[in-house]
């Protein structure tokens, strides 16, 4: 499995990630460091809590790792979640669940690829 | 690279990932220092204070969020001196003109482009960097300008106490005088509204208060008795005198030291009660500047020696002065005098003729940018200059 087929596996825009960051070794550093990023589990913690804020900022953050690293559909999922959490918008706890079961789904989907990509290239 | 020195750059990102992508973009460049919060990057500016060169901020954070950071940068200054690149997910128009008006030097959205990012952060150093350089030289030209003019106004003014054959501390101790009450009524009152840099001159001009006694005969000028009461008709023709030998000057008309200090030379043997001369004003018909350098005057008279009494301390000084032995003069004068003894002698002991020390000078340079911005501000639309000003 290439870097190029990992993204495919999971609606990431590869052509995207390379024109924007200097090479692919360093693509490749940032898609592992992904694995270490704390967002996704903040975000479904504090929703289990019922820290709104803090889910906000955690799916903000989610949103813009994703952003940076052209991982387009989980973006496009943690973005639906960071504009219904945002302070002042609110949205109902039904579409809240409703969109996090989505955001599970594609973080799913992205981190189970990288793994599958890093164990082959070991 | 601006200087040859390596810059630091502030990033301030609550998540560890995007700081990385950016150390990752801007290492071996520069050197950088991380924040994970807004309150984490105000510590961080606290201790490096200046070192740092710009400061790339997110908006969402926890703890404190990005503007927020703004918020206390501005209230601080440090926006003034150190730019901020704002690096936001957050792509709404809304945040974006926010930043701007909290002053931020340039707003990046996600995703970004790693040579974009360089060449943006780049930029805005060395506009920065070139900005530094230019206000240096403003600011040692400035210095370079009121020194010359210093030293020539105080040889002037020598030449007048020499012909005296007075002290020649008498044209220090006005200056010194002047230049710690104007101070002291700027902060008593709004109503004059003097700049640094206007105190300075009026300072300075002061120096010159009694030039018109060049005109007035040696046997008069210094006679060791007293003076008759023609003598004196004489003797006071001074101040006039002063005052047409500033004004007759044939160029640099518009000058405001010249202005100043002719004034000076007429009004300051004017009284607040309209009894002085040459033109009996009353009040503050009498110009501040001329009011002041008239106390400044009598205290010195009273605090030093002449041929014809001893140097009175302070205490008695002021005590002359305020039952109204040596003239009237504005209470608010007359407070300031009274309230800050301690200070006044303090600063009459050690000083020495101001050569400008650089710290004034680059306040003063401050207040004339400042007040160009504020020019350039009306009349330039809403554009938003402060963020390049210092």
């Amino acid at each position: 499995m290439t870097l190029k087929e990992m993204y495919q596996a999971f609606d990431g825009d590869y052509n995207d990630v390379m024109g924007r960051l200097p090479s692919e070794s360093l693509v490749k550093k940032f898609v592992v460091k992904f694995l270490d990023d704390k967002s996704y589990q903040l975000l479904t913690d504090s929703l289990k809590n019922g820290e709104l804020e803090t889910a906000f900022r955690a799916a903000h953050t989610l949103k813009g790792v994703c952003q940076n690293l052209s991982f387009t559909r989980l973006y496009e999922s943690s973005h639906a979640i960071t504009e219904s959490l945002r302070p002042g918008k609110l949205q109902p706890i039904d579409t809240i669940n409703q969109q996090l079961e989505t955001v599970s789904k594609d973080y799913e989907t992205t981190v189970s690829a990288i793994r599958r990509y890093i164990e082959q290239d070991n | 690279m601006v200087d040859n020195k390596v810059e630091k750059i502030l990033i301030v990102d609550d998540s560890e990932m995007n700081r990385a992508i950016l150390t990752e973009i801007l290492d071996k460049r520069y050197e950088l220092v991380e924040a994970e919060n807004g309150e984490a990057a105000l510590e961080a500016l606290e201790k490096h204070k200046t070192d740092i060169s710009l400061v790339l901020l997110d908006i969402v954070m926890p703890v404190m969020d990005g503007f927020e950071v703004l918020a206390v940068m501005n209230e601080t200054h440090i926006i003034e001196k150190i730019p901020v690149i704002m690096i936001s997910a957050e792509n709404g128009t809304g945040h974006i003109k926010r930043a701007y008006d909290l002053g931020v030097s340039d707003y990046i959205s996600r995703p970004f482009d790693a040579e974009v990012v360089q060449k943006r952060v780049n930029n805005t150093l060395m506009l920065y960097a070139k900005q530094r350089r230019l206000v240096e030289m403003v600011t040692d030209q400035i210095y370079e300008k009121q020194k010359s003019n210093s030293i020539l106004v105080n040889i002037l003014s020598h030449v007048v106490e020499f012909r005296n054959g007075e002290s020649g501390m008498h044209i220090l101790h006005v200056n010194t005088l002047t230049n710690i009450l104007l101070k002291l009524v700027c902060q008593k009152t709004d109503k004059y509204n003097l700049s640094e840099e206007e105190i300075n001159l009026i300072s300075m001009a002061s120096s010159l208060h009694d030039i018109g006694k060049i005109a007035i005969p040696d046997n008069i000028l210094n006679k060791p008795g007293r003076l008759t009461p023609e003598e004196f008709e004489i003797m006071k023709t001074h101040s006039a005198i002063g005052y047409s030998l500033i004004e007759e000057v044939p160029y640099n008309k518009d000058e405001p030291l010249l202005k100043i200090s002719s004034e000076i030379c007429r009004w300051h043997h004017e009284r607040y009660d309209g009894r002085g001369y040459p033109d009996g004003l009353k009040g503050d018909e009498i110009p501040i500047y001329a009011q002041v350098v008239s106390l400044a005057d009598v205290y010195d008279a009273l605090t030093s020696e002449r041929v014809y009494k001893p140097a009175y301390s302070h205490e008695k000084a002021v005590e002359m002065i305020l039952n109204g032995e040596c003239g009237t003069f504005n209470p608010m004068l007359l407070d300031c005098l009274k309230e800050n003894g301690d200070l006044i002698q303090d600063e009459l002991k050690v000083q020495s003729f101001k050569d400008f020390d650089k710290e004034e000078i680059v306040r003063i340079t401050d207040e004339m940018l400042k007040r160009d911005l504020i020019k350039d501000d009306n009349t330039a639309a809403a554009s938003d200059v402060s963020t390049v000003s210092f």
